[in-house]
C-alpha cells in the first residue's frame, strides 16, 4: 500500500512540530503488518488509537532483577523492531529518525540517546497500539543506554555568565541589611524567565534600564533606612485589588483583630511628621454606614464613619481622610479596616454567605459591603526630625558626640554595611573610597548625610549587585577548574537561603576549609537546617510549581462568588509550606506526588471540605478521605491550570506532563478551534467538560495527543475551578474515567497518584533536573544527565530523602567548579568589527 | 515645601486612576509648569509611538475580512467603518487616520521545521524589526534593529532619553517561552542592536522615575542627580579593575553594563543643560503600582507619554500592550471569553465575532490616547498633528497563527507628513517593511537603503 504522495518540505525538526510532518512524506511505504500504526502515526508523533494489531500494553519494570550483560546487537534489533517503524529518515516522527542510530556506541548522538532514555522512562513509548517488545527488553535498552552514557560522560561542568541580583534576592538582601521591607518592582524591571527559573544567567541582560533602576532604588532606599527630616510632603498611593474579599470574616493579614477587610502595608516614614490617611472606596448595595479604623503599629489613631448616600450602582466613591496625624519616622504598618459588625454565622439570602465583592464590575447579582479600594499616605507636614527606628539603630552602630569622632565612627558603620552588602571582607582601600561618599554627603547637610550618601553607594555597587565569580590567572578558555571558596559559599548561600553567606560559611569559605567535600556538605546540611532554607521552597518550589501562574486565573465571580485574593494566597501557602516540610522533616520527595496529608487553616480547610480547622495558622491536616493526594490535591495546582468559567483537562494534564514528568506534549497546531468553539448542549442537554473535549477532538489529528492529555486531567476533574470537589458540572453527574498512557484505567486523583508513582524515575529526574538549573543558574543540558542520573540513584539509596537531592546537587563538580567561557561567535565577530 | 499649597492637584486623579473610576487626565494642571521646555525648539519634533497588538486581529480572517472587520471596504477618502469594525472607535479622528491593510510580517513565519508552530514566542520581536529571530533561548539570542530605535539612535539625542519602552502584560508565566525561544522575542519590541532587546516597563511608578527622577523637589531631584554622578564615575572605575579577573564571556558582559553606566551619565548631563533654562517647578505625585484594570493601566500608560512628549523628555516610545497567548479576560469587551482561546476561533462566525469584541475593546484605549494628544498642543498644533502613531501587529489571523494581510494603522499628522483620513490596501505581497521603510525615510532617514524584508517603498 501507498501512503499519500505529497512533497517533502521540511528536513529536520523537534518533537513539536512533528506529528504535521508525516503529511509531507514521499512515497512511503509500508509492509501490511505495521499499516494500522503507520496510519495513526502519519501525523503523529504519538499515537495511541488502540490497533487491533497491536500486542497490547507492556511495562518497564522498576529494576531487572537479574542484570544481563548488555549486548548491544539484542538491543539494536529491539531499536530497528519497535522504533524504527516511526522513528525513520522518512517519517521522522517526533522529529527523530534512529534508522541509522548506532545502538552500541548512543553516546555518539548523546542528545538523541538522551530523548529516547527520556521517553522510555516515562513510559510513553512504544505508545500504545504499537507493537510492544518484552518489558524486559525495553528495560536491558534504556539501562544499556543509560549505561552507556554514563560511562562515556564528559566530564564538563558548564559555564554561564556572572547572574546579577534579581528582585527576590535584592529584597532579602535589603532586609538582611537594613532590616527593611521593600518590594522591588516598586523600581527594578521583571525578571526574564528561564527553563522556569527567574535567576538564569545568561538571560539576565544589562540595559541602562535596568541600571538606571537599581540607582534609583539604592537613593529610594538608602533615604527610607536613614530618614530625611527634610522630605518634601508627597503622596503614597496603595491599591487594592477588587479580589480582596472584604466580608464579615475575611480579616486582612496586618490588620487589626476585630476589622474586616480594608487596607494593611508596611509604608516608611521618611520623618517625624503630621500625615494624613485618606482612603477610597467602591459602594456596596444597601448598605448603610461603617465605621473605619485606621491604625499605625496596631495603635488606632483614627475611627472615621464612612457611608451614608449611597449609589446604587455600588460605584460612587466617597473618599474620606483623617485628620493630620502625628507619625514617627521609620518602616511602620499601616492598616486602615472597617469595624466589624456581625460575628457567628448568618444567613442571607440577598447576601449569600461566602460571597466577596469579586467582580462585581461584570457580574449582576454578587452583592457586597463596601470594598476599600485605595489607601493614600501624604506627609509629612510639619516635621519635627527623624526618631530611632529599627533600621536606623541597626544602621548607625556609633553615634559621634564631637566633630573629630564623626570620620572614625561613619567608617566603621560604612565599613559595616559594605561588608554585608557585598557578602565579604572589604578592603581598606574600598573603604577608603565609600568615605569619599560619606564625605561629599556629609559636608552638604551632615553626618547622617553622610551615611546615607555612602549607603546609597553601596547599594549601587557592582559588589552588591553582581555576583561575579573569578577566573584563575592563566586558565585557557574550555579548561576547567575550582570554584575559590567565597564563590562557592556565594552560590550555597544563594542557593539553600536565596540570599547571602552568613559568617560561619564565610569563615569556612576563608579559611579554604570549604572546598573540602566534607566540611561543604557539612555547612550544607547546618544550612538545611536553618530556618532560612525556606527560600527553598518559596522560592525554588514556587517556581518549579509555577505557583505565581495562580495569579493568571480569575475564576468567574457568577460563577465562583466564594473564591478570593485571600484564598488564593492559602492556596499559595498551602503548597510552600508543604514543601518546606518536606525539607524540614527531610521526607521523601514521592509524599509530594502522593502525601495523605497537607496542611491547612480554616479558610481553606472549608473551601475543601474539611472540617475540624479553626483559625488562621496552618497546621498539618491528614485528607479524612481519598479525595486529594500530594500536592494534586492542591488549589494552586488546581486552579493554575483551570479557565475563569470552567476546568481545563487538557490544562492540567499538560503540567503533570510538563512539570512533574518533563515530558511535555507538543503543543496544539495552529487553526484548531478553541473548546468553546464546541456547543456547550446538545439535544437539550447540558454538556460537560469531558462531554466537549470528546466532540471536540473528533479529528484523528487532535486525539492522538489529546488521548495523552487529557486522560491525566480528567482524572483530576473532580476537583472544580477553585479546587472545589464536585460530582456534577452543569447539572450532569462527571465521568472522569480514562485511560492513562501506559494502559492503566484512572479516574480519581488517587489513581493518578498510583499511576504516576508507579514510576518514580522520571518524576524524581525531572525535580533534580529543575533543583540543578535553579542551583547553577543555567539551563540543563543532555550533558548534565549523567550527573543527573546520578544524584537520583543515591538517592533512591536514600528513600529519596529530600537531602539527598539537594546535597547531591551540592556536590557535583556542576557546582562547585566552572568550565572557562569562550568567547561565543557574536561577541568574536563584533570585536574584530570594533 | 510647595506640595502643600496644590492638595487638590494631580493626586486626586491618580486616586481615581487607582479606583473604579475612569482615569483623568493627569497633566492638565501642569501644563504651565513644563511649558519650559517648549522654549527649546527644534523644528522637527514628530513623536514616534509605536503600539504593538499581538493577535492580529478578528478582520484579518477570511471571513472577518468579509465583514469589513478592520480593512474597510472602499480604498481612498471615503472608508466607511462599520460598526463592527475594530477602528470604529477611532471614528472621530478618521481624519487623522492611514489604515494600511494586506501587509505581510513574512519574517515572523517559520523558517525551519523546528519553528511550525512557534509564532506566539516569536512574533513580537518581528514587529517593529522585520527581522527573524535565531530560535534560541540563551545569550546567542539574534533578531534585528527595531525601527523605534533606528530613528532614537540618529535623532534621541536631543532629549534625555532617547527612547522609553512601555509594556501591560507581566512575563513572569511559569516555566517561561516555549519552542526553545527566548521570553526576550516574546517579551521585547525593541531592540537596539540584533542581539540587544531593551526591557519594557509595566510599572506605572517606575517609568514616572524613570522620567521625572526621584525626589520630591527640584533640589532633591538634582541632589540625587549630583550623587548619582559621582557613584557612575567610581562604578566604572571599580569595573575596570573587577574585569581583570573575569572571564571572556563576563568581561563583554561588564562593557556591556560600562556602556549603560556611560549612558546614564549623558542622561544625567542632558537633564542639567535643560535645567539652566529651567526645571518644571511641579510635577505631580508619581502613580500607584500596576492597576488591575486592564483599561485603568492603559489609560494611566497614556498619560505618562502624555506627560513625557510634553516635558521632551523622549520622542520615541515603544509600547507592548499584550503579552502572546496571554489568557486574560476582558469582560468590559462584552466577551467573557479568554485572550488566547478567543484567538483560535476556529474560522466559524460566531467565534471570530466574539473575538471581534475583544478585538475592538483593546483598539478602542487608544481612542482615549487621541483625545489626549489633540487636546494638548504643543507650539502651533496639537500633539496629534505632530505625533506618528503605529498601530500594529505582527500577526494575522492569530487562529491560524499565520502572519499575511496583518493590520497596521497609522495615526496623526506626523509634523505634516501623513496627509490622514485614507485606506490603503496594498498589493497582495507587500511586507510590511516596506510601509516602515517608507516611514522611515518621512522621518529623515534618507540613506537607509531597506528594512528588515522589504521590497521597496510604499507610497503613504
Amino acid at each position: 500500500m501507498t501512503m499519500p504522495e505529497t512533497t517533502s518540505v521540511v528536513e529536520a525538526g523537534g518533537d513539536a512540530t512533528s506529528w504535521r510532518r508525516g503529511l509531507r512524506r514521499v512515497g512511503w511505504r509500508l509492509p501490511a503488518r505495521s499499516l494500522p500504526i503507520a496510519l495513526s502515526l502519519l501525523n503523529l508523533s504519538l499515537s495511541v488509537s488502540a490497533s487491533p494489531l497491536g500486542s497490547g500494553r507492556t511495562e518497564i519494570p522498576l529494576a531487572s532483577s537479574h542484570a544481563p550483560a548488555p549486548r548491544s546487537t539484542a538491543h539494536s534489533e529491539v531499536v530497528r523492531e519497535y522504533c524504527v517503524w516511526c522513528h525513520n529518515d522518512t517519517m521522522l516522527t517526533g522529529g527523530m529518525s534512529l534508522q541509522s542510530f548506532d545502538v552500541s556506541h548512543p553516546e555518539s548522538k548523546a542528545p538523541l540517546a538522551e530523548k529516547m532514555v527520556r521517553k522510555l522512562r516515562a513510559g510513553l513509548m512504544p505508545p500504545k497500539g504499537a507493537f510492544q517488545p518484552e518489558p524486559e527488553q525495553l528495560l536491558g535498552l534504556v539501562e544499556w543506554l543509560e549505561e552507556s552514557l554514563d560511562a562515556s560522560a564528559v566530564r564538563d561542568p558548564g559555564s554561564r555568565p556572572f547572574q546579577r541580583l534579581n528582585r527576590a534576592e535584592y529584597a532579602r538582601l535589603i532586609d538582611e541589611i537594613l532590616g527593611l521591607k521593600v518590594d522591588p518592582s516598586e523600581w527594578l524591571p521583571s525578571d526574564q524567565i528561564s527553563a522556569g527559573f527567574d535567576n538564569i544567567a545568561d538571560v539576565q541582560t544589562m540595559s541602562a534600564t535596568l541600571m538606571e533602576a537599581y540607582l534609583t532604588a539604592a537613593g529610594e532606599i538608602a533615604r527610607r533606612a536613614i530618614g530625611q527630616e527634610d522630605a518634601p510632603a508627597q503622596a503614597r498611593t496603595y491599591t487594592n485589588p477588587p479580589s480582596v474579599s472584604q466580608h464579615e470574616w475575611e480579616r486582612v493579614e496586618g490588620a487589626p483583630y476585630g476589622t474586616r477587610g480594608g487596607i494593611s502595608v508596611l509604608h516608611t516614614f521618611p520623618a517625624d511628621g503630621e500625615y494624613t490617611v485618606s482612603m477610597g472606596f467602591m459602594s456596596g448595595w444597601g448598605e448603610r454606614f461603617h465605621d473605619v479604623d485606621v491604625s499605625i503599629d496596631g495603635q488606632r489613631v483614627a475611627l472615621l464613619r464612612y457611608g451614608g448616600d449611597i449609589d446604587f450602582q455600588g460605584r460612587k466613591d466617597f473618599p474620606i481622610e483623617t485628620e493630620p496625624i502625628f507619625i514617627r519616622a521609620g518602616q511602620r504598618r499601616v492598616s486602615a479596616a472597617f469595624v466589624r459588625q456581625m460575628d457567628g454565622p448568618y444567613e442571607d439570602l440577598i447576601r449569600p454567605n461566602d460571597w466577596s465583592l469579586t467582580g462585581t464590575e461584570t457580574s449582576y447579582g454578587t452583592t457586597s459591603p463596601p470594598h476599600m479600594l485605595s489607601l493614600t499616605l501624604e506627609g509629612p507636614y510639619n516635621p519635627v526630625g527623624v526618631s530611632p527606628s529599627a533600621t536606623r539603630q541597626r544602621v548607625f552602630t556609633c553615634r559621634p558626640t564631637s566633630a573629630d569622632e564623626e570620620v572614625p565612627c561613619a567608617r566603621s558603620i560604612v565599613k559595616g554595611l559594605a561588608t554585608v552588602a557585598y557578602r565579604r571582607d572589604v578592603e581598606e582601600e574600598e573603604v577608603l573610597d565609600l568615605m569619599d561618599f560619606y564625605r561629599a554627603g556629609a559636608a552638604e547637610s551632615g553626618f547622617e548625610a553622610g551615611i546615607r550618601t555612602a549607603l546609597e553607594a553601596i547599594l549601587s555597587s557592582p559588589h552588591f549587585l553582581f555576583r561575579m565569580e573569578r577566573e584563575p590567572q592563566g586558565i585557557q578558555p574550555g579548561q576547567v577548574y575550582p570554584l575559590a571558596g567565597l564563590e562557592l559559599a556565594s552560590r550555597l548561600s544563594f542557593f539553600l537561603w536565596g540570599s547571602r553567606p552568613d559568617e560561619e560559611l564565610l569563615q569556612a569559605a576563608g579559611s579554604g576549609k570549604l572546598n573540602d567535600p566534607a566540611v561543604l556538605e557539612a555547612e550544607a546540611r547546618r544550612m538545611l537546617k536553618d530556618p532560612r532554607s525556606e527560600s527553598l521552597a518559596t522560592r525554588f518550589g514556587s517556581l518549579w510549581l509555577r505557583l505565581q501562574d495562580l495569579e493568571r486565573v480569575s475564576p468567574d465571580a457568577f460563577w465562583f462568588p466564594n473564591y478570593s485574593r485571600q484564598l488564593m494566597e492559602a492556596m499559595r501557602r498551602e503548597t510552600e509550606i508543604f514543601f518546606d516540610n518536606l525539607v524540614r522533616e527531610d521526607r521523601s520527595l514521592l509524599e509530594l506526588y502522593g502525601a495523605d496529608y497537607t496542611f491547612l487553616n480554616e479558610r481553606l480547610a472549608r473551601h475543601y471540605g474539611i472540617d475540624g480547622v479553626a483559625g488562621e495558622e496552618f497546621r498539618r491536616i491528614d485528607y479524612p478521605n481519598q479525595q486529594r493526594r500530594g500536592i494534586l490535591g492542591h488549589g494552586s495546582i488546581l486552579v493554575q491550570t483551570s479557565l475563569g468559567n470552567r476546568t481545563s483537562p487538557v490544562l492540567r494534564g499538560k503540567w503533570v506532563m510538563e512539570v512533574l514528568l518533563g515530558t511535555p506534549p507538543p503543543p496544539p497546531p495552529p487553526g484548531i478551534p478553541d473548546l468553546e468553539e464546541t456547543e456547550a448542549t446538545q439535544d437539550g442537554e447540558v454538556l460537560t467538560t469531558r462531554r466537549r473535549l470528546e466532540l471536540h477532538r473528533k479529528n484523528p489529528s487532535c486525539s492522538s495527543c489529546h488521548n495523552l492529555i487529557d486522560p491525566i486531567g480528567l482524572a483530576l476533574d473532580n476537583f472544580s475551578v477553585t479546587g472545589k470537589w464536585r460530582i456534577r458540572e452543569n447539572g450532569v453527574a462527571l465521568d472522569t474515567r480514562g485511560t492513562f498512557y501506559d494502559g492503566t484505567d484512572i479516574e480519581s486523583p488517587a489513581d493518578l497518584s498510583r499511576v504516576l508513582l508507579k514510576r518514580p524515575i522520571p518524576l524524581v529526574r525531572q525535580f533534580t533536573e529543575n533543583l540543578m538549573a535553579y542551583a547553577l543558574g543555567r539551563r540543563v543540558t543532555h550533558l548534565d544527565q549523567p550527573v543527573i542520573r546520578g544524584i537520583t540513584k543515591e538517592a533512591a539509596a536514600n528513600g529519596y530523602r529530600m537531602s539527598s537531592f539537594i546535597l547531591g546537587v551540592v556536590k557535583s563538580e556542576a557546582f562547585g567548579m566552572k568550565r572557562a567561557s569562550e568567547p561565543t561567535e557574536d561577541a568574536v565577530s563584533e570585536e574584530r568589527s570594533r | 515645601m510647595n506640595y502643600v499649597t496644590r492638595k487638590t492637584l494631580p493626586r486626586r486623579s491618580f486616586l481615581r486612576a487607582a479606583g473604579a473610576t475612569v482615569a483623568l487626565p493627569l497633566l492638565d494642571a501642569m501644563t504651565p509648569a513644563l511649558r519650559l521646555y517648549g522654549a527649546t525648539k527644534s523644528p522637527d519634533r514628530t513623536r514616534l509611538v509605536c503600539i504593538e497588538e499581538v493577535h492580529g486581529v478578528a478582520g484579518c480572517n477570511e471571513w472577518g475580512a468579509s465583514r469589513h472587520l478592520f480593512a474597510p471596504a472602499q480604498v481612498g477618502r471615503d472608508f466607511e467603518l462599520a460598526a463592527d469594525n475594530v477602528l470604529k472607535p477611532l471614528e472621530p479622528w478618521r481624519e487623522h487616520l492611514t489604515i494600511v491593510s494586506n501587509t505581510d510580517v513574512r519574517m515572523a513565519e517559520p523558517f525551519a521545521a523546528p519553528e511550525i508552530g512557534g509564532d506566539h514566542f516569536r512574533s513580537s520581536a518581528v514587529f517593529l524589526t522585520q527581522s527573524h529571530p535565531r530560535q534560541t533561548q540563551g545569550s546567542d539570542i539574534h533578531c534585528g534593529v527595531s525601527l523605534d530605535q533606528l530613528h532614537a539612535q540618529r535623532f534621541g539625542d536631543k532629549t534625555v532619553l532617547p527612547s522609553l519602552q512601555l509594556c501591560i502584560e507581566s512575563n513572569d508565566k511559569g516555566g517561561g517561552c516555549d519552542y526553545n525561544y527566548s521570553c526576550s522575542y516574546t517579551d521585547c519590541i525593541s531592540w537596539s542592536s540584533p542581539n540587544t532587546p531593551l526591557p519594557m516597563i509595566r510599572n506605572p511608578r517606575a517609568a514616572f522615575d524613570m522620567l521625572f527622577g526621584a525626589g520630591g523637589t527640584p533640589q532633591q531631584r538634582a541632589q540625587r542627580r549630583r550623587t548619582q554622578r559621582s557613584i557612575l564615575d567610581w562604578v566604572a572605575s571599580e569595573v575596570q579593575e573587577m574585569k581583570k579577573h573575569l572571564g571572556a564571556v563576563d568581561r563583554r558582559r561588564v562593557d556591556h553594563y560600562l556602556e549603560n553606566v556611560r549612558e546614564i551619565e549623558r542622561r544625567i548631563q542632558r537633564v542639567e543643560d535643560r535645567n539652566t533654562s529651567g526645571e518644571p517647578r511641579e510635577l505631580p505625585d508619581a502613580p500607584p503600582g500596576v492597576p488591575d484594570s486592564f483599561s485603568d493601566h492603559m489609560k494611566l500608560m497614556f498619560d505618562l507619554q502624555i506627560l513625557a512628549f510634553q516635558a521632551d523628555m523622549t520622542r520615541v516610545i515603544s509600547f507592548k500592550t499584550g503579552r502572546d497567548a496571554s489568557n486574560r479576560t476582558f469582560p468590559e469587551s462584552g466577551s467573557d471569553r479568554a485572550f488566547h482561546p478567543a484567538s483560535h476561533h476556529g474560522g466559524k462566525k460566531k467565534g471570530i465575532l466574539e473575538f471581534n469584541k475583544i478585538c475592538q475593546f483593546r483598539v478602542g484605549q487608544l481612542a482615549y490616547f487621541l483625545r489626549r494628544l489633540e487636546e494638548t498642543s504643543d507650539g502651533d498644533s496639537s500633539l496629534l498633528d505632530q505625533a506618528l502613531i503605529i498601530w500594529g501587529s505582527p500577526m494575522g489571523d492569530a487562529n491560524l497563527h499565520n502572519h499575511r494581510r496583518c493590520p497596521l494603522v497609522l495615526v496623526g499628522g506626523a509634523s505634516g507628513r501623513l496627509p490622514g483620513g485614507r485606506h490603503l490596501r496594498a498589493e497582495e505581497g507587500t511586507p510590511m517593511a516596506n510601509v516602515f521603510l517608507t516611514l522611515l525615510h518621512e522621518m529623515g532617514h534618507d540613506d537607509l537603503r531597506s528594512f528588515g524584508d522589504s521590497t521597496g517603498e510604499f507610497s503613504l
